[in-house]
């Protein structure tokens, strides 16, 4: 590759400068698309290039920052022509000097934020990296990414459509973080491994800003690091944006950073090519310098990271549906909440790392782990282990993860290790390496290492580093393989001695059919620990094995001055007491009152004596009544509407759990189902929410499609489900539109059913207009609307 | 910034009922929770107004102001300030987060996140005025995309001009929906004559039976 050639050279990289800043100091109008010049004004991008080249630039960016689709779209100019023609112009005046099409941000939220889904975003830049190469781009520079997700998505199309070099930088805020949250060293974990030939950092701040921010990437990065700071920060004067750091002082600073690693260098916004020069005279006299590098096993969300070896890191184990009723039902129900209220409550127990693992027969795997990878990852800023042992469901998973995944797992077995070592690769996994094989689980200690040697080999030849790897040694039962057990901990300690590898453990295995599990459990763990282990897999709910962990850390002195460990002990004692409940209280009045935490202790005393339909009937709807009747009449206001309902939600669980004991009860419940959905394009779900759990506590069997819902999804589930009611929500006048056309496509494809609507935007006219059957003016009415049509009252 | 712990609850429907306490407390909460997790942040810019047959052209810019009432609003202004506020994505993830685990929280963390944009546009506002007091000018209310006929599509245009996604993280979708959603743009007239400051009240509005309405009635 030509980059490679010109990093092993003895000099630097020097590319150019600012490109808008130069385009606007000749009249650019504000919002005026600058990548529209490469087809009305050729020449005078022309000679910016050409002025960067003379101002002694190695590689010059194309003036193609913003030619993407999204926003191109009411420009009048195609993708491929913006960009065929900006490669075109650098071409000719580079001459022997490289040309970098330049890829910038899509400038849209990706999902969950945003409505952008990854797809889209891979399919934009997929685009556009082909329009680059095929005009005879020389490399491809994906700069100023202030989201890793979206960065990945365009390395992901760079390297699959293209096989240019690749260059990835990111801009970072005043706190230290990109808009989105990830820090220098998650960014480097994250994107180093997808591959990338050089990466580092843009835009940012002033130049003096970013040198800390550099420091820390220059610690962890692999490959060469670039650095392209702005000329300081914009000022206004006279209505013209002034850059505060002249073309010297930017020189010198650039040396500076030159001196601390950066083998790239160029500018961002305000730099012209004075500044250029002023990098060429200033670095005249340096050689780049290859600082050290930590190498360090690490698994990042995009906002945090973790390093395994440092300290006690625990893996929670809690989201597999083996042995568990409720997340298995809630799996195939596609109810994403328990999911995400499990996650939630395994990171407040001090889970570091989460295992996601969704296999079950009755379900599509591939499907629930997307959709679980990327729900998760939107409300949780915990690094995920991804376990399957399905290599599809595994692939497609780390693609969709906006972090570095580690998968759960290989082992030694051949066939395994070619499924699963170059999807590690490609997206810059790391990997559990259990120590069995063909034959199953060695007895030895010595030949558990030996697996895990051949592990590594394996994964070497795929370009996998040794850190990537962490090795399970597999705990066995005391009561079935009593002899075994301690050949784990001496296997533990063994793969430490002689590979040096992280290990990690399911450690509640060892107690199987034993009493008093905990006390084996945390013992066992407590000898692991000491034996080495980095990452114990348990469930951090359970207290006493997060404690032994802080134990541990004070008498392994890694705690200093448990610190840590005194604090958690002062916070467990502070755990409020659960008041005694009054026998006497009535479930009425508990839901009347919103008293969320009293419902279900008490549904479940009364179903001792009463059966689950007749609470529903003679407490729960009744009370609904009063509380709806005190909403409509203002004697309570919304949330305490929304208080009353989440109670009555409660103990409807606590019914519902009761009754799937009894299977087959549980449809006697329910009074209809209806698909309700926030149309596509929108993302306001309070609204819908709101009538999802009012829906529900009337006994309604509530599919809940989510927000920004693509037409076919909501005619694909009504379908399915043989649904009679929809239930459509929009909150903007330019999402009714999608509301309209969701409407068509159900009466098209569903004539059958009936379609409700509400949102702010809308009334009764507005609703009838686009072709809605009932209008709701808020939840209560489609509470109503829904029981009329359902006939129940 | 402060959050006005009235408009929040006027967000909420909140015409006087009875609280208790818990629900007191929670609402406090997440006053200090949104204040805590906002990452505040805006951008303005001053153009001058050039009155065209398709609307008002901001000078230097793609922007045309287009509508009624938009004109009408700046009918004596001779310039106007764009700005855009947002309070950044951490509130948005809570938001979602709390309204699919604890929706009644959900519902007050949301409006109290609204009352916070808001009170940003409030700070803003002020600075604005102070620009234009120098300028020898006073300034109009704040007036959104979305009010009257002012179109809400018109923020694409906006975002575009301001650069709000590479200035404060904020970018506009294909149905104009800002994100963050707890984001706000306006603009403000500059002019030399003092103007009204009913035109645009919340009770001169035509929605009558807004849920929002400023009645006089909302005192806790």
């Amino acid at each position: 590759m030509m980059m490679n050639k010109s990093f092993k050279a003895d000099g630097f990289l020097l590319f150019d400068g600012g490109m808008g800043t130069m385009l606007q100091a000749v009249g650019l109008s504000m919002g005026e698309l600058p990548e529209s010049c490469n087809i009305k004004n050729p020449d005078m991008i022309l000679n910016i290039h050409k002025a960067y080249i003379a101002a002694g630039a190695d590689v010059i960016t194309t003036n193609t920052f913003g030619a993407n689709r999204h926003k191109l779209k009411d420009s009048g100019c195609s993708v491929d022509e913006v960009i065929r023609n900006g490669v075109r112009i650098a071409k000719e005046a580079a001459g022997d000097k490289l040309v970098a099409h330049d890829i910038g941000p899509i400038g849209q939220l990706m999902e969950p934020y945003g409505t952008l889904s990854f797809q889209d975003a891979y399919d934009t830049f997929k685009e556009q990296v082909i329009a680059g190469a095929s005009a005879g781009a020389d490399l491809i520079l994906i700069e100023t990414m202030s989201d890793i997700y979206e960065a990945k998505a365009a390395i992901l199309a760079a390297k699959e459509n293209s096989n240019l070099p690749v260059i990835c930088t990111m801009t970072f805020q005043e706190d230290g973080r990109t808009l989105t949250g990830s820090d220098p060293m998650t960014m480097v974990n994250i994107i180093s491994n997808l591959g990338v030939d050089a990466l580092g950092v843009n835009c940012s701040l002033g130049p003096e800003d970013i040198i800390p921010l550099l420091a820390r990437i220059l610690e962890y990065s692999p490959v060469p690091v670039i650095v392209q700071p702005n000329a300081g920060l914009p000022t206004l004067i006279d209505g013209k944006t002034v850059f505060d750091i002249g073309p010297e002082i930017f020189g010198q600073y650039m040396a500076d950073m030159a001196a601390m690693g950066a083998v790239i260098l160029g500018g961002c916004c305000g730099t012209t090519p004075e500044h250029i020069k002023a990098i060429r005279k200033a670095i005249s006299g340096l050689k780049p310098v290859r600082p050290e590098v930590k190498k360090v096993t690490a698994v990042s969300s995009a906002t945090t990271t973790v390093v395994l070896g440092e300290e006690v890191k625990i893996i929670g184990e809690r989201i597999n549906p083996t042995g568990k009723k409720k997340l298995k039902e809630a799996l195939i129900n596609n109810d994403m909440d328990y999911l995400l209220r499990e996650a939630v409550a395994q990171r407040d127990a001090g889970a570091h790392i989460l295992d996601v693992n969704v296999g079950l027969p009755e379900i599509d795997e591939k499907a629930i782990m997307v959709k679980a990878v990327k729900e998760l990852q939107s409300i949780v800023n915990l690094p995920l282990q991804l376990d399957s042992v399905r290599p599809e469901v595994v692939e497609a998973a780390a693609r969709v993860c906006s972090g570095r995944p580690i998968i759960n797992s290989v082992n030694g077995e051949v066939k395994i290790m070619e499924a699963i070592f170059p999807i590690a690769k490609k997206y810059g996994c790391l990997v559990v390496a259990l120590t069995l094989d063909e034959k199953g689980i060695p007895e030895k200690a010595e030949d558990r290492l030996k697996i895990a040697g051949r592990i590594v080999r394996k994964a070497e030849e795929y370009g996998i580093d040794r850190e990537a790897i962490i090795v399970d040694c597999l705990v066995l039962t005391a009561s079935a393989q009593q002899k075994e057990v301690k050949e784990t901990i001496k296997a533990v300690a063994l793969i430490k001695e002689k590979l040096g590898l992280k290990t990690t453990l399911g450690v509640s295995n060892v107690s199987f059919g034993l009493p008093d599990r905990e006390l084996l459990n945390r013992t066992f763990l407590a000898m692991a620990l000491t034996a080495g282990l980095d990452a114990p897999i348990l469930n951090p709910m359970a207290e006493a094995m997060v404690k032994t962990v802080k134990a541990y850390n004070v008498l392994w002195n890694i705690d200093r001055e448990a610190r840590d460990y005194i604090r958690s002990c002062s916070l467990s004692g502070d755990r409020p007491v659960v008041k005694e409940k009054e026998g006497s209280r009535d479930l009425k009045k508990i839901i009347i009152d919103g008293m969320k935490e009293e419902a279900a202790p008490m549904v479940r005393q009364l179903l001792t004596e009463l059966d689950g339909m007749k609470i529903v009937d003679g407490y729960l709807i009744p009370a609904l009544d009063i509380v709806g009747q005190k909403y409509e009449s203002g004697e309570i206001f919304l949330p305490q509407l929304i208080q009353a309902a989440e109670t009555v939600k409660k103990a409807f669980e606590a019914i519902k759990e009761n009754m799937l004991q009894n299977a087959g009860e549980i449809s006697r419940a329910y009074k209809g189902k209806i698909v309700i959905a926030t149309v596509k394009g929108d993302i306001h779900d309070i609204g819908k929410n709101i009538v999802r759990i009012l829906l529900e506590n009337y006994g309604f069997e509530v599919y809940d499609l989510g927000r920004d819902v693509q037409i076919e999804r909501v005619v694909e589930k009504v379908r399915e489900e043989k649904a009679a009611l929809v239930g459509l929500s929009a909150l903007m006048t330019t999402t009714v539109k999608s509301m309209e056309e969701t409407i068509k496509a159900l009466r098209q494809h569903c004539p059958d059913c009936k379609v409700v609507v509400g949102g702010a935007v809308l009334n009764e006219d507005y609703a009838r207009m686009i072709g809605a059957d009932y209008y709701a003016r808020d939840a209560r009415e489609a509470v109503q609307i829904a029981r009329k049509f359902y006939r129940c009252e | 910034m402060h959050i006005d712990r009235k408009e929040a609850l006027r967000y909420m429907g909140y015409r006087g009922q009875k609280m208790d306490g818990s629900l007191q407390s929670l609402l406090d909460t997440c006053i200090d929770e949104v204040m805590d997790i906002s990452k505040e942040s805006f951008i303005y810019e001053i153009f001058d107004i050039e009155r065209r047959e398709e609307g008002l052209c901001l000078k230097g810019t793609t922007l045309i102001l287009q509508g009624e009432d938009i004109r009408r609003h700046l009918s004596k202004a001779g310039k106007c300030a764009v700005m855009a506020v947002t309070l950044g994505l951490e509130a948005d993830k809570r938001i979602s987060f709390y309204s699919r685990t604890d929706l009644t929280k959900g519902l007050i963390f949301d409006a109290c996140a609204t009352a916070a944009a808001e009170a940003l546009c409030d700070i803003v506002q002020e600075e604005i005025e102070a620009k234009a007091k120098v300028m020898g000018l006073k300034t109009t209310k704040r007036y959104s995309p979305g009010y009257g006929d002012f179109s809400i599509d018109i923020q694409k245009e906006i975002a575009r001009v301001l650069k709000t996604y590479e200035k404060i993280g904020l970018a506009v979708n294909e149905c104009s929906i800002m994100i963050p959603r707890k984001s706000v743009t306006a603009v403000i007239g500059m002019q030399t004559e003092g103007c009204s400051t009913k035109s645009h009240e919340c009770g001169s509005c035509k929605d009558k039976d807004c849920m929002f309405r400023k009645d006089g009635n909302d005192d806790e």
